[in-house]
């Protein structure tokens, strides 16, 4: 458990030893759709494949990947409920085209996240981080995003144990000790972020790895079936949108 | 506050990501020659990259009863400068959309535009004017991160009123909006930032003084008299 859900749900995924490629070239045409696509009936399309994409053949919790939607979902509701609202000289009122412009809106980034969700939640960070090499990302930054990458969860962990001894000393039991306890964690894990880095180095060093740890990629291969399927399943449910959009305009 | 997936039209998504590409190319080519001329610096990156993520989850006591979270872009600016940040924020950003669904990848040239460039330049030269006109380290610290902070905010909600203008009053009528709305949250959030980043560097100016000192923050203590 590394104590990020969606990390967790990527690990766990009956998807997680299909290629990167592969799910890349799904969960990006199923963005591209949501971004493109009318609202009534691509978004709605979009969505449900990667709702069932992902708790169905790729074994997602549920529970996980509805918290997850959580996050996005306060954000689009204030954003879409805010730009239906008019501000005129008469006061606050409703667009003219609210519910449309709303449910366009709505519609089409929860169809996006729920997309990029698919993507998280069957592929682990460190299958991603070597297809950014392949697109000519320099070494040295892909290199400084796997440390990341790997010591965040090292700082989580040390956040959770410095606050748990905090809250145990009633670090947090007025604001202001909340205020005060909040800044010397944050020191604290910055601190630990700099000797933990310091250690690694010499480390590394000492088994003369001073250009870093270099590690063999896990070579997961594309599959042709699923890359077909992937293709074949966009055209569907893209000449669908079409269709019933231009039946219902 | 990130703009969430597919809230951008795609002219906007692809017009703020080339907005934000030159500034987060200049920040990994100075990574790349950070790297090239001292190896070691790949874990010191990696680890402030770690931290700005984590310091995204430090739950602060809000004036509104709830919780928030601080963006640390401020201290990370004046901590590593902000072409470093802006490479930094952008993996970051890339990180919580993957790991958090916090944010978006369309919409992750928007949010590095906002996050990663806006905003620690905004915290950066807040810090190096409050510096400048005398004032010490913590109140630099508290001026950058206050307005690295509202910088953040106010480029997002220009980001969102340019896309999604109003049916009367247009752009104008929708940054009113969207910066009104997002204020409630916004402004107790970059005061309680501010406040953090002077308790935080309060401790680290008390137990991590040599770091202060090699990054260029504080001047070297005088040797004790002997």
């Amino acid at each position: 458990m590394s104590g990020l859900a969606v990390d967790d749900a990527a690990w766990a995924s009956a998807w997680r030893h299909r290629s990167p490629a592969d799910k890349l070239l799904l969960s990006g045409g199923l963005v591209v759709c949501a971004l493109v696509l009318p609202a009534w009936p691509g978004s709605v399309l979009v969505g449900l494949t990667a709702v069932v994409l992902a708790l169905g053949p790729a074994r997602v919790p549920a529970r996980t990947f509805g918290r997850a939607v959580r996050w996005p979902l306060a954000f689009i509701a204030v954003g879409a409920l805010t730009s239906v609202v008019t501000v005129g000289t008469g006061g606050l009122g409703w667009a003219p085209d609210a519910t449309a412009r709303a449910g366009s809106l709505v519609g089409s980034a929860l169809a996006g996240s729920a997309a990029v969700l698919l993507l998280a939640t069957t592929t682990p960070m460190s299958d991603l981080l070597p297809a950014l090499r392949r697109l000519r990302v320099p070494a040295a930054v892909v290199e400084v995003a796997s440390v990341t990458y790997r010591l965040l969860f090292v700082l989580l962990d040390s956040l959770r144990t410095v606050r748990e001894a905090q809250t145990a000393r009633m670090g947090y039991s007025t604001a202001g000790r909340g205020w005060r306890s909040s800044g010397a964690l944050a020191a604290a894990v910055l601190t630990r972020s700099w000797d933990r880095a310091r250690r690694m180095q010499e480390g590394l060093a000492g088994r003369g790895m001073e250009t870093g740890l270099r590690v063999l990629p896990e070579v997961l291969p594309s599959s042709p079936g699923f890359r077909a399927a992937t293709v074949t399943g966009l055209a569907a449910l893209v000449s669908l949108s079409l269709v019933v959009a231009g039946a219902a305009a | 506050m990130h703009i969430a997936e597919g809230f951008l039209p795609v002219t906007h998504a692809v017009g703020w990501t080339l907005a934000a590409a030159p500034f987060v190319v200049h920040g990994a080519r100075r990574v790349v020659v950070e790297v090239r001329e001292r190896p070691e610096s790949t874990l010191l990156l990696g680890a402030a990259g770690a931290f700005t993520f984590v310091l995204s989850a430090v739950k602060l006591p809000s004036f509104t009863g709830s919780s928030s979270h601080p963006t640390g872009t401020g201290a990370g600016a004046v901590l590593f400068r902000p072409p470093v940040m802006a490479l930094l924020g952008t993996v970051v950003l890339l990180f919580q959309a993957l790991l958090l669904a916090h944010g978006g990848l369309t919409t992750l040239g928007a949010n590095a535009f906002a996050f990663a460039v806006v905003g620690p330049w905004a915290g950066y030269g807040a810090y190096r004017f409050t510096r400048r006109l005398g004032g010490g380290l913590l109140a630099g610290v508290f001026a950058a991160m206050v307005l690295a902070d509202l910088a953040t905010y106010v480029t997002t909600a220009t980001q969102l009123a340019l896309a999604l203008p109003d049916a009367e009053t247009g752009v104008a009528g929708a940054l009113v909006k969207f910066l009104a709305v997002f204020a409630l949250t916004q402004v107790p959030l970059a005061l309680g930032e501010g406040l953090l980043g002077v308790l935080l560097f309060r401790a680290l100016t008390a137990n991590a003084r040599p770091e202060l000192e090699r990054l260029g923050l504080l001047a070297p203590a005088p040797e004790p008299a002997r």
